[in-house]
């Protein structure tokens, strides 16, 4: 009989996934333009009274920080890239296609462009308004898409490319108008790169992250019937509309957030869960979580890269992201070759 | 419980002004085989829609259980009504056997982890359905037909006291057609199922059902002479194999020349047109044919 | 609807311990007077610093600087942190310093606030007219103890401006087109350091004041301006003369202007005029060399 999954292969999996993240995190917290040394690290915080310990500081302060944020970011956008894919039943949905990116980038173009200095728990008002701008953008795209009709995903489709393409014309033309020399700077930022942050900020968005993928593990099952259809999964009695909305919400907000942290990496939402569906199959019970462990290990992977290939300069995270995903998904692809069958 | 399927005063329209069921009143008492016939573009589909509670009549009421189909909610209504549509375009690559299951979502619970019941019950759906050779292939790298019997058995899967089949064996062979056909009638009888089923082939359905409700689209009907058998209206008319399939009604509904034999208990009609080779011939005379 | 409550319960619980246990602190950008007197460790993040700290004759005490620190040439031999507009955190710290001098361009703010949050003193410098430049050179005098020097450092690039600009008083000013990029056309405008070296070595800007800081442009309006020179900063690792005989290929075709009819196409050595440093003197007096070929620009 056709082996299913049990909670008990699932949970194997999972803990073995987490596993396998510690262990990457730790060994790239010691790869970095500067070399230093475990013990020396662990001598403390400071060598004397007047001069702080560089290794410590370097590891504690600035590495391990921005690992963990490659983990949040990596981990938000694989798993919001699952839902998108399932909910829109298309295998080349990634979580920016509903407008999230236009909205992020109009967000912190206004932001910018109003000049504004205030600062939310210490993010800079280009994150808080990217964040509200992608929240506010895939609302507008839902609520277009709704006229096409309630199960319609390609009037959802339609209109997030439709949004996409105006707003990124109104970028365009601030951009053109604006006076202020940090446009060009925000420019870069959205581009995509993971910088050193605050030990608040991580805590709560990694809270945020955390919490929006538990939701999700709970809609699994519900994912995978609404892969045949709408008129299949309400006939099995799933209420399609009900898990669109909370699906693809609860994966706007882990987008936002992870948007907000980093500017639009991109790749990892696309990708991530491809390799996992041609490794271990699409069912989303455990299609979900290992995305998300596997989306976080390889967004660490790909910042130590960038870190670390041309040092002392840092290349943009989304460069390897591209780089490598793109060769790594090829080599599976012809490796389960077998296994290919969402090309029906 | 019974689960009697009843419409009453049923209309639906997709346009205003040009509805597509017009009016239908029926009864379904529980265990019966019904057959769904008629042109197309007659509303089948739209009625099996009207049944699943997809679709929400502008006039009149879609009852089961006595209780209007959408006072239910969405999980007790899949536990009741089960569906087999025609279009199924998988699009992640699940199993066979993975597609079945799905079935049995409605009765796990929220982690939707499947108990040894659901399993088990699943091997049984495979099993009657000739597809548990198939069960760890992906549902994708089935021909047409195997995947028909694949969703065949997902409804079986599910378990639920009504099957609503939308033109069930269209991509079937002969033999899977007839296997297909004895299974729903053992299901019927066995376990006290409603079957009502879309078909083409009348002549199955004459062999295999109890009761046939025969549609005619709305707009070919009015003005048309009413009939005088009973549960008909304007472009309807439900009631036996023999009641229904009559040599007049069929030629004047599918406005076609056939030829009619009696087989044993219920009469075979095979449709002969210019070219074919017995055109022409229109077979022994029936009883029925005077009415 | 229990399970949802519950994991909304978490997380409101989850960010309020996280707020209680690291109390986030605002970001401050200003200016800051640093607690020790006389850094012996300085890092400077951008190449006008390094050359301010070099005036200031404390190139002993410079422990890193970035790699388009390129002035001196001495300062090329000190160890390496990044670039201005990508500086590499980690090179800083493990240089231990003391004093951080940064500018306050977007690329360098938060660098400056996390390293202010960690402990180290770090400077902010906002460096865009002349003016600021004095006023930058003020401050890191009194912040690294060499406040004298500093002011003699001041006082000297003032009475080269000084001069320079006597020996321009009551002269037609020529109107100048400084052409940043050339395709497609951007120029200075008014709104720039740039415009006040051009003023400042007695020319004017053939352009008006426009809404950028460094406007397209089209041929219209160059035809219009009456541009008597144009002056473009060498290209890096190109060859200047190479670099004007395109220029002049590509301005021929508007020989309307007085400035191509007249062949006063002219390229500069591009560092003295692209930062504002001590050598502002030698960059006003290389552009006017420009204006007054004749006289040899002095």
């Amino acid at each position: 009989m056709h082996p299913f999954l049990s909670p008990k292969t699932l949970l194997t999996r999972v803990a073995a996934a987490i596993l396998l993240l510690v262990l990457v995190m730790v060994a790239c917290s010691f790869v970095g333009t500067e070399p230093i040394s475990l013990k020396a690290a662990l001598a403390g915080p400071a060598l004397s009274s007047a001069s702080p310990n560089p290794d410590y500081e370097i590891l504690l302060r600035v590495r391990v920080p921005r690992i963990l944020l490659a983990a949040i970011v990596g981990a938000a956008l694989a798993g919001a890239g699952v839902v998108f894919q399932a909910i829109l039943r298309n295998p080349l949905a990634d979580p920016y296609i509903l407008g999230v990116s236009s909205g992020a980038g109009l967000g912190a173009m206004l932001a910018v462009i109003c000049s504004v200095n205030w600062t939310l728990w210490g993010r800079s008002p280009v994150a808080v308004f990217a964040f509200f701008g992608a929240l506010g953008t895939v609302w507008l795209v839902w609520t277009i898409g709704r006229i096409t009709g309630k199960f319609h995903v390609t009037g959802l489709l339609l209109a997030g490319v439709v949004v996409n393409a105006c707003f990124s014309a109104v970028i365009m033309f601030l951009t053109s108008i604006t006076r202020s020399q940090d446009v060009y700077a925000t420019v870069f930022w959205l581009m995509g790169n993971l910088a050193e942050e605050e030990a608040f900020v991580l805590w709560a968005s990694g809270g945020c992250v955390v919490a929006g993928i538990v939701a999700l593990l709970f809609l699994g099952a519900q994912l995978n019937v609404i892969s045949f259809g709408p008129t299949d999964a309400r006939s099995m009695g799933i209420h399609v509309e009900r898990v669109q909305f909370v699906a693809l919400a609860i994966s706007a907000f882990i987008t936002a957030v992870a948007v907000s942290l980093s500017g639009l990496i991109g790749f990892v939402g696309l990708i991530v869960p491809h390799a996992v569906r041609l490794v271990l199959g699409p069912d989303h019970r455990q299609l979900l979580p290992l995305s998300c462990v596997a989306g976080a290990i390889f967004l660490i992977v790909a910042d130590t890269v960038a870190r670390w290939i041309v040092a002392p300069a840092q290349l943009p995270v989304g460069v390897i992201t591209a780089m490598a995903g793109g060769p790594f998904f090829l080599i599976l692809l012809i490796r389960y070759n077998r296994k290919v069958y969402w090309l029906s | 419980m019974t689960t009697r399927v009843q419409l009453h005063n049923v209309t639906f329209a997709y346009r205003p002004d040009q509805p597509v069921l017009k009016d239908i009143c029926l009864s379904v008492e529980p265990a019966t085989f019904l057959a769904v016939v008629g042109p197309n573009g007659a509303g089948k589909t739209t009625l099996i829609d009207l049944l699943a509670g997809l679709l929400e009549p502008q006039e009149g009421i879609v009852a089961i259980d006595g209780r209007e189909i959408h006072s239910y909610s969405r999980r007790h209504l899949a536990e009741k009504v089960a569906l087999v549509r025609q279009e199924h375009v998988p699009v992640f690559g699940f199993s066979v056997a993975e597609t079945v299951l799905m079935a049995r979502i409605a009765h796990v619970g929220q982690w939707g982890f499947e108990r040894p019941v659901d399993r088990r019950t699943v091997a049984d759906a495979l099993d009657v359905t000739d597809t548990a050779q198939f069960a760890s292939r992906p549902l994708a790298d089935l021909s047409g037909g195997e995947r028909q019997r694949v969703f065949i058995a997902r409804a079986l899967a599910q378990d639920t006291p009504i099957i609503l089949l939308d033109e069930p064996t269209s991509f079937l062979d002969l033999r899977h057609q007839v296997a297909i056909y004895d299974l729903l009638k053992s299901v019927q009888r066995e376990k006290a199922r409603t079957v009502i089923a879309i078909t083409h082939d009348i002549n199955l359905a004459a062999q295999y059902c109890d009761q046939v409700l025969l549609l005619q689209p709305w707009r070919a009907a009015s003005g048309d002479q009413s009939h005088s058998a009973p549960g008909a209206g304007a472009h309807y008319r439900v009631g036996s194999t023999h009641q229904v399939f009559t040599k007049s009604e069929i030629e004047s509904v599918f406005g076609i020349r056939v030829f009619s034999a009696s087989v044993g208990s219920e009469n075979m009609f095979l449709p002969l047109g210019e070219m074919a080779k017995d055109a022409g011939r229109r077979g022994p005379p029936q009883p029925t044919d005077l009415a | 609807m229990r399970r949802w409550c519950v994991l909304l319960a978490l997380f409101v619980a989850w960010n309020l311990l996280g707020y209680a246990l690291f109390r986030p602190q605002r970001i401050d950008a200003d200016v800051r007077a640093p607690n020790a007197s006389h850094p012996m460790r300085i890092v400077s993040m951008a190449p006008n610093l390094t050359e301010i700290l070099y005036a200031l004759g404390l190139d002993e005490r410079v422990a890193a600087v970035t790699g388009d620190s390129d002035y001196p040439p001495e300062a090329a031999t000190k160890p390496r942190v990044g670039s201005f507009w990508l500086p590499n955190l980690e090179g800083i710290i493990a240089k231990r310093p003391d004093l951080v001098l940064s500018l306050d361009i977007p690329q360098q703010r938060s660098l400056a606030a996390r390293l202010r949050r960690m402990g180290y003193d770090c400077l902010v410098l906002s460096i865009w007219t002349v003016d600021d430049l004095f006023g930058a050179i003020e401050t890191i005098g009194r912040a690294t103890g060499q406040h004298i020097k500093a002011n003699a450092l001041a006082s000297g690039i003032r009475e080269d401006l000084v001069r320079l600009g006597r020996t321009r008083a009551g002269r037609d000013r020529p109107r100048v087109l400084w052409v940043v990029q050339r395709e497609p056309l951007r120029v200075a405008g008014r709104n720039t350091f740039i415009n006040e070296l051009i003023e400042l070595a007695g020319g004017e800007n053939a352009i008006g004041p426009t809404l950028h800081k460094y406007p397209p442009v089209g041929a219209e309006q160059i035809i219009g301006a009456n541009v008597q020179v144009i002056i473009e900063p060498a290209m890096m690792g190109g060859d200047p003369a190479e670099q004007r005989r395109r220029a002049l290929a590509h301005w021929g075709r508007l020989a309307s202007v007085p400035a191509v009819a007249d062949g006063r196409i002219h390229v500069v050595e591009a560092d003295a005029v692209s930062r504002l440093s001590p050598r502002l003197a030698e960059g006003i007096q290389l552009i006017a060399g420009c204006l007054w070929p004749a006289e040899g620009g002095e």
